[in-house]
């Protein structure tokens, strides 16, 4: 604990590079020679350079890390379900994810088991809660915290034009959105299809399933109540879908954003052609860099809107389980940490994404502030305050399922197949039935 | 004592008879089974616990299910019926070229080769709304200036599902039936002429009933792919929007893998086999009686 107080104090008073040197030499992995650990690993361009640094923890440790499967997060997750199924789940370290986490029941052991308290002290309190299933710490969370934010277009914000003719038309204003109203306003005004659109969203899967109950909640709602029935298809659930309804049928979102997941949205954003976007933190160095997008020079990034009652962010965090099978467990421990750690966090964040300890956090808000990249300062202040507003999805095994069938639901009511309350119901319908063949009520 | 020595046909056979148990039927039981099961894959246990029938019953009066059964239908029709006359059509032509057939038979072969994943992928782009080629084209010639939404509009996403299977697999019917033009007698054919018998006269009444088995053969073979058409629909609607391109395989994987309810996805698939034996024993019977037709038995 002491030692964590004065790294925490060492870690505030200097830059980020003196910091990694003093992290560095701060801990101890242990020595575990001649050990093999094998690992399932989530892939991807965003993900692979933290797995640079697992030969530092193989020369500390003298460990081997095998990793037997890197694939997408979805494939990884069929391919663990797979491995439940069959009892082979004798591989240590797995990529995990709050969203994730509840299903694999039995699967990971408790973390708390292996790890000190002061080991799990430095780590953001709420992110720690979101990993935590029926009291056990089933991940330790790695630089990869989501909550969405508002990337925009500055350029529709500097036009003396635009602001006279929106204020005749909407009469107020125009300035970045505060709530999602404004935001469907805004959105609606600016669409020019098919060669420009307001906003877009993602259309299908657990994505929109998210972002509705993230707006739910802001609309003074919930998801499910304390029992777990589905309670969505209140009044608060009706006004939330019938923004993504008015915004589809005002032409003001792409036809095919029923279709559209994250990469589809990043992409879109890039071209130039969306005007407001809410989408991840790993997204803002794409979505500023020349190379990549057309949008680079002419991004703003502001805190998510609020609804009617509430601002919500629906969240959720990457991280790293042990399963108990797992035969040595004590350097898998090591390896988790390890990837979590201080150092390695200011290493994955420096790429853009969110940190999940408080010390990096500071380090890197202080260095944002401190540094010559007015862009990067704007997006992780909007990160920052959005953080304070996010809340994962309900730590259930079935979360997943129920988005399964409440998506084609909602997107039956976006498309015009059936009216917003009609679908609503007939998603609770089916959840109520899941819950109650899962025994909640 | 003399011990019972088995007959020497079943010794023979007997490797062949524990492979075919050990991959084909064990597997077919088990599956069997775990359909009367609530088995879900992350919990292990639920494959002891016996539900009967409970499976079954839910399939049964679940709307969703049955509307993916209809709709798996309407694809299969559609896509075996124009498969078929564009099959037929690229071979007719094939086989009257007489300079560069053996390249050609290469060439309408390469759709096959790509995997049903890339073909998706492909697809998708092609069918994009905001940046796919067919309305950057369609807008580019000033034919329409409205983005289509391909992939989303209930006509239309089923068209641009059935129009990748049909690229992809038009060939198998093209090269099958250029097998069936190969192996026709020229006699017939040459008697026909000395008849005076027209072109479409020819066709109708010696080519055609000629190429009926092969036909049949290959309409049976892909009826049963077609039934399982899983990976190009999954990559380019995933089943949606709204489940307007939903068929049997995307529910039924999504039941089985997303939500891990592998013994209701097992009921599912007993259930869909209906189709594909619907088909079989249908095709069967035509190519029986093909067969027959041209005296050459049952």
């Amino acid at each position: 604990m002491v030692r964590s107080k004065i790294t925490k104090v060492l870690l505030s008073a200097v830059a980020v590079s003196a910091l990694t040197t003093a992290a560095h030499a701060a801990e101890d992995w242990g020595k575990f020679p001649g050990m093999t650990i094998e690992a399932k690993l989530i892939g991807g361009q965003q993900y692979e350079g933290l797995y640079g640094r697992i030969a530092d923890w193989e020369a500390a440790t003298g460990a081997k890390v095998n990793i037997i499967s890197k694939k997408s997060h979805f494939e990884i997750d069929k391919e663990i379900k797979s491995d439940m199924a069959a009892g082979t789940t004798g591989w240590c370290v797995g990529s995990n994810h709050t969203s994730f986490a509840p299903q694999y029941e039995g699967l990971y052991v408790d973390l708390k088991s292996g790890l000190s308290s002061a080991q799990i002290e430095p780590y953001v309190d709420g992110i720690i809660e979101a990993s935590t299933v029926n009291g056990e710490l089933l991940m330790l969370p790695r630089a990869q915290f989501d909550v969405s934010v508002l990337y925009y277009l500055k350029s529709n914000y500097e036009d003396a034009d635009k602001a006279k003719a929106f204020k005749a038309e909407y009469g107020y204003d125009l300035a970045v959105p505060k709530t999602w109203k404004e935001m469907k306003d805004q959105a609606i005004f600016f669409a020019d299809p098919p060669n420009f659109y307001g906003t877009q969203y993602a259309g299908k899967d657990e994505a929109i399933v998210g972002r509705f109950y993230e707006m739910v909640v802001a609309e003074g709602g919930n998801y499910l109540d304390e029992s777990n029935k589905p309670i969505f298809n209140s009044e608060a659930g009706q006004r939330a879908l019938q923004w993504f309804v008015d915004l589809y049928q005002a032409k003001a979102v792409p036809a095919g954003t029923t279709s559209y997941v994250w990469d589809d949205l990043g992409q879109g954003f890039a071209s130039g052609t969306i005007a407001l976007n809410l989408d991840w933190p790993g997204w803002a160095g794409f979505f500023n860099d020349p190379e990549s997008s057309k949008a680079a020079g002419n991004v703003g990034v502001a805190v998510q809107p609020m609804g009617s009652v509430a601002r919500t962010g629906w969240s959720g965090t990457h991280g790293f389980s042990v399963t108990n099978d797992c035969e040595n467990k004590d350097a898998a421990f090591s390896l988790v940490h390890f990837l979590t750690s201080e150092e390695s966090q200011l290493a994955e964040s420096s790429g853009g994404s969110l940190p999940t300890r408080d010390a990096v956090w500071e380090a890197n808000l202080k260095q944002a502030k401190n540094g010559d990249d007015a862009f990067r300062a704007e997006a992780l202040a909007a990160f920052a305050e959005g953080a304070n507003h996010a809340f994962a999805v309900p730590k259930i095994p079935e979360w997943g399922e129920t988005t399964n069938i409440v998506f084609p639901e909602l997107q039956a009511a976006i498309v015009g197949d059936k009216t917003v309350k009609q679908a609503l119901d007939d998603a609770a319908e089916g959840v109520d039935e899941l819950m109650r063949e899962s025994g909640y009520y | 004592m003399r011990m019972r020595r088995l007959p020497e046909w079943l010794v023979l056979l007997l490797p062949a008879i524990i492979v075919t148990a050990a991959v084909v039927l064990i597997p077919l039981l088990f599956s069997l089974y775990s359909s009367f099961t609530p088995y879900k894959l992350t919990r292990p246990s639920t494959l002891w616990i016996w539900i009967g029938t409970l499976n079954y019953e839910k399939i049964l009066a679940d709307w969703n299910f049955w509307s993916a059964f209809g709709r798996t239908i309407l694809f299969l029709t559609v896509v075996l019926n124009l498969e078929l006359l564009l099959g037929l059509g690229i071979a007719l032509v094939i086989n009257r070229i007489t300079w560069g057939q053996r390249a050609l038979r290469t060439i309408i072969m390469f759709p096959m080769m790509f995997s049903p994943i890339l073909v998706g992928f492909q697809f998708k782009f092609i069918f994009n709304d905001n940046i796919g080629l067919v309305n950057n084209t369609l807008q580019s010639l000033g034919i329409s200036d409205a983005a289509l939404p391909w992939l989303v509009d209930a006509k239309l996403a089923m068209f641009s599902i059935m129009f990748a299977e049909i690229w992809m697999s038009t060939s198998i019917f093209a090269i099958l039936i250029l097998a069936g033009l190969y192996a026709i007698p020229r006699d017939p054919l040459e008697a026909a002429e000395v008849d005076g018998c027209t072109a479409w006269q020819k066709f109708r009444h010696i080519t055609l009933p000629f190429l009926m088995p092969f036909i049949f053969i290959a309409m049976t073979i892909r009826s049963l792919d077609v039934a399982r058409a899983y990976d190009i629909v999954q990559i380019m609607t995933g089943g949606g929007p709204a489940r307007r391109t939903e068929l049997l395989w995307t529910l039924m994987s999504r039941t089985g893998y997303v939500d891990a309810r592998m013994g209701l996805a097992n009921a599912m698939g007993y259930v869909s086999i209906i189709l594909s034996i619907i088909f079989t024993v249908y095709f069967f019977r035509k190519l029986s009686a093909a067969r027959n037709e041209l005296g050459m038995g049952g």
